[in-house]
């Protein structure tokens, strides 16, 4: 009873067409697609296939909460892509050219990342370069350093070194694990996203710190005359960028099984994609992680189905980059 | 009979009469101050003058022939020149000197789409020539300095050929030798047959160089006539009108504890070093024209300036660098741009309140949220917020309703002094008597308060010393009762550095 007054209230109030589409649209348009490629594709609602959507969509989310940090303190991150690359190639060659094992694996790209973030923050905090600008140019930077450094050829095992012989490493299992094992079914890479966005969903929302991040982002003036170190909050705010691209590198690299030059590349633009579409999600008209995901799976879904449809992958760059305008143009009303 | 006449001009913005009946006359080759505190009309009248809107009624003689302008671009083909206050607004930056003083003629050349460089660059440089210029006409205007700027927008106007040439504040940003060379430069034009109407609050200024002075107030003229019929004692009461009787505060018997006090503060913008001295639950106000330093001794009190200066609150030294180390020591700053500085406008007005508070409201980094709920309700109902919903964002309150917000922010805090820049700018009557009782409560409860302002009105109604700043210095202190609106007015406007004696 109570419920229907409340929805009988909802509809006295008139809201437009566009505000429904605005608040739910992410979520609607998640179901139509869905829906969509079930009716379309034969092999599309099956198991194996949500498997595999789950996984990609796994590695952009991760990307795409980056991003979503550097969004929150009002910035811009366009570096993640090729540190994602960067990163598969640092924990393919510790495997496979060092023979390291899991740990040295882990931290070498972790380190790697959150290098990048400091880069960035010198850049943009101490220096004052226009965000997108700088991390365009370190996304060039980073880029180069993971081609010169494996000049441009792929990490795999067995692989055959320019001194003679074979590289002496390999893929180890508990690496693989993280992007191809499943845990009850679960692929791991999807457990690890779930238990991330849910860290990161709590300390945004619930913390002092994460308070402070919005606060930085939405008013810098005000937040620095309210005694908030702004350009504290937007240091960690690039280098939880880096990390989490990272992580990213470190997941791709485990699922493919190899370290694969420039791999990263894509996932910027899906990372992006996914942000600013969370922006939407519910209409809340901030960054947010949870939005994120949801974008995240948008998109992942999206993929998978054209795919399967055969549109070529070229082709799908013209849907991301329309799907990123639509978000662009959806917070950009809300904002009016 | 070569004249600027504005006979009869009417405006009303939304039923609010700004202009009635005005009438103001400029002779060629005279330099006409135009007077009138804020909201007295001379803006409207200038931008009417100017071209931006056109009056209800009344009429526009230049030179005998009647003028409607329905553009600026009209009032610039008649002859009419504008320099306005802030310079940076209508130069293009990025471009050359030369480029910026021929802007005028490159956008009304319907002739030629190309350029002859050479010729330019020798009409650039004739030009400011004209006003006592010398400099590459190849710098780009970024690089010089704001006297050469205004010179350059004067050189601009020139350009165009103007004949009667609107100088808005023109001496708020120079030196004492920079203002003498705009002295000079005026009465060569004028000697020449420019004529200038001349805008300032400087009086002793005006007294020097305007030969015919004209006062609004109220949307009325009050006074117009040569300047030597007229002392700068008698603008002042012309500006003011009626003697304002302050209504009678109750005499209150101070603590003579210094809370709070701060020695060779020094303020990099106006380069002078000011001591203040406030007593517990002592309101002290600073008395300041436009451009007078007021915020720039705010910003620099609060750390936000790269200053010098030794800070004593409640016998403990302090050395201020950065507004964290300012708050650390107790002070707070309700900055003079409220949306700007003040606000996160798109969050919750009680997230604007705790701001300050989350250390105090958290365990490990958590929030708890009915805690900051509780606490922000309280602020909310003891600062009488309207509507006193926490969760409701700040853009949706009115102006004096986030004002109250910005200043919630600060009472929880251990903060010990107060500094208020212009707090009541933009917000309603009713408003600002509850301002006013917050800032009289948090006096009675022993705090050092700051209150800086160009309501002068204000200061006489509120403030237990004043003490009047310009150009970065304080050069005149009153105890609440020896102050007046006509004191304040007087000395604010330079009214004691007598410009009229500085040799010509």
């Amino acid at each position: 009873m109570a419920q229907t007054a409340v929805v009988t209230k909802e509809k006295q109030r008139k809201t437009s067409l566009l505000q429904i589409l605005y608040k739910h649209g992410t979520l609607l348009a998640i179901l139509a697609v869905i829906t969509y490629f079930s009716m379309t594709i034969e092999q599309f609602f099956t198991y194996e296939n949500f498997s595999d959507i789950l996984r990609s969509i796994s590695i952009v989310t991760l990307v795409a909460i980056g991003i979503t940090f550097s969004l929150i303190v009002d910035g811009f991150d366009l570096s993640v892509g090729s540190t994602v690359s960067l990163s598969t190639i640092a924990s393919a060659a510790a495997l496979v050219l060092y023979r390291q094992e899991i740990l040295v694996t882990l931290l070498v790209p972790i380190l790697l990342g959150i290098a990048v973030g400091l880069l960035n923050s010198l850049l943009i905090v101490k220096l004052k370069l226009p965000d997108l600008l700088a991390t365009l140019a370190v996304m060039y930077i980073i880029n180069g350093i993971q081609l010169t450094y494996t000049k441009g050829f792929s990490i795999y095992n067995d692989m055959p070194l320019p001194e003679g012989g074979t590289a002496p490493g390999k893929f180890i299992p508990s690496f693989l694990f993280i992007g191809q094992g499943e845990w009850l079914g679960i692929p791991f890479s999807v457990l690890l996203m779930l238990f991330l966005v849910f860290v990161s969903h709590l300390f945004l929302t619930y913390t002092k710190p994460g308070r402070l991040f919005y606060m930085t982002g939405e008013n810098r003036e005000a937040a620095r005359l309210s005694g908030i170190p702004v350009n504290r909050y937007r240091t960690y705010a690039y280098v939880i960028s880096g990390l989490f691209a990272a992580i990213a590198g470190i997941v791709l690299a485990s699922r493919i099984g190899t370290g694969q030059v420039s791999a990263g590349a894509p996932l910027l633009m899906d990372g992006v994609a996914a942000a600013f579409i969370g922006i939407s999600v519910f209409g809340i008209g901030k960054p947010n992680v949870i939005g994120t995901m949801f974008g995240s799976i948008l998109i992942g879904v999206l993929l998978n189905g054209l795919t399967m449809m055969n549109v070529p992958y070229y082709a799908q760059d013209i849907i991301k980059g329309g799907i990123l305008v639509g978000a662009l143009a959806l917070s950009h009303i809300q904002k009016k | 009979m070569n004249e600027l006449q504005m006979l009869n001009i009417s405006k009303s913005f939304d039923k609010v009469t700004v202009l009635n009946g005005v009438n103001f006359h400029v002779k060629q080759g005279e330099v006409h101050a135009l007077l009138g505190m804020n909201g007295a009309g001379k803006s409207t009248l200038m931008k009417i003058l100017a071209g931006d809107f056109p009056p209800d009624d009344g009429t526009i003689m230049i030179d005998g022939k009647q003028y409607t302008f329905s553009s600026p671009l009209d009032a610039k083909k008649a002859g009419i020149g504008l320099v306005a206050q802030e310079v940076d607004t209508v130069l293009f930056p990025a471009l050359s000197v030369c480029e910026n003083i021929i802007a005028n003629e490159i956008i009304d050349t319907k002739t030629s789409p190309f350029l002859s460089w050479n010729n330019q660059k020798q009409r650039a440089k004739e030009l400011l020539r004209q006003v006592g210029l010398e400099m590459d006409v190849n710098k780009l205007v970024y690089e010089c300095s704001l006297h050469e700027k205004q010179l350059i927008l004067l050189a601009k106007v020139l350009s165009s050929s103007a004949k009667y040439i609107i100088l808005d504040e023109p001496t708020a940003p120079l030196s004492t030798a920079e203002t003498k060379t705009l002295f000079q430069i005026i009465r060569k034009l004028k000697a020449k047959g420019v004529s200038f109407i001349y805008i300032s609050h400087k009086l002793g200024e005006i007294k020097e160089i305007c030969d015919c002075v004209t006062i609004l107030r109220d949307g009325k003229v009050v006074h117009s006539s040569p300047i030597s019929d007229i002392t700068i004692e008698q603008m002042v009461e012309h500006m003011i009108g009626r003697t304002y009787k302050s209504a009678k505060k109750e005499k209150r018997t101070l603590d003579e504890t210094i809370a709070f006090e701060v020695k060779n503060l020094f303020i990099p913008k106006t380069k002078t070093t000011v001591n203040l001295q406030i007593r517990k639950g002592e309101i002290v106000g600073i008395a300041g024209l436009v451009g007078a330093g007021k915020t720039e001794l705010a910003h620099s009190l609060f750390g936000l300036e790269k200053t010098s200066g030794q800070w004593r609150i409640n016998g403990k030294e302090y050395t201020i660098s950065s507004p964290i180390e300012a708050i650390e020591a107790g002070i707070s700053y309700i900055p003079e741009e409220r949306r700007k500085q003040g606000l996160f406008m798109n969050e919750s007005v009680q997230k604007n309140l705790t701001v300050r508070l989350l250390s105090s409201l958290t365990n490990f980094q958590w929030i708890h949220r009915q805690r900051e709920e509780k606490l922000a309700l309280n602020l909310i109902e003891s600062l009488k917020i309207h509507p006193s919903f926490p969760k409701i964002t700040v853009r949706h309150l009115s102006g004096g309703n986030q004002q109250k917000v910005v200043i919630g922010k600060w009472l929880s805090t251990n903060s010990e002094v107060f500094i208020f820049d212009e707090p009541t700018k933009g917000i309603d009557v009713n408003a600002k008597a509850e301002i006013f009782s917050i800032i009289q409560s948090l006096a009675k409860q022993g705090k050092a308060i700051l209150y800086l302002t160009n309501e002068f009105q204000e200061l006489l109604d509120i403030a237990d010393t004043i003490h009047v700043m310009v150009d970065g210095k304080f050069v005149k202190t009153f105890s609440a009762e020896e102050a007046t609106h006509e004191k304040l007015v007087y000395y604010s406007s330079g009214g004691e550095t007598s410009w009229h004696k500085l040799p010509s």
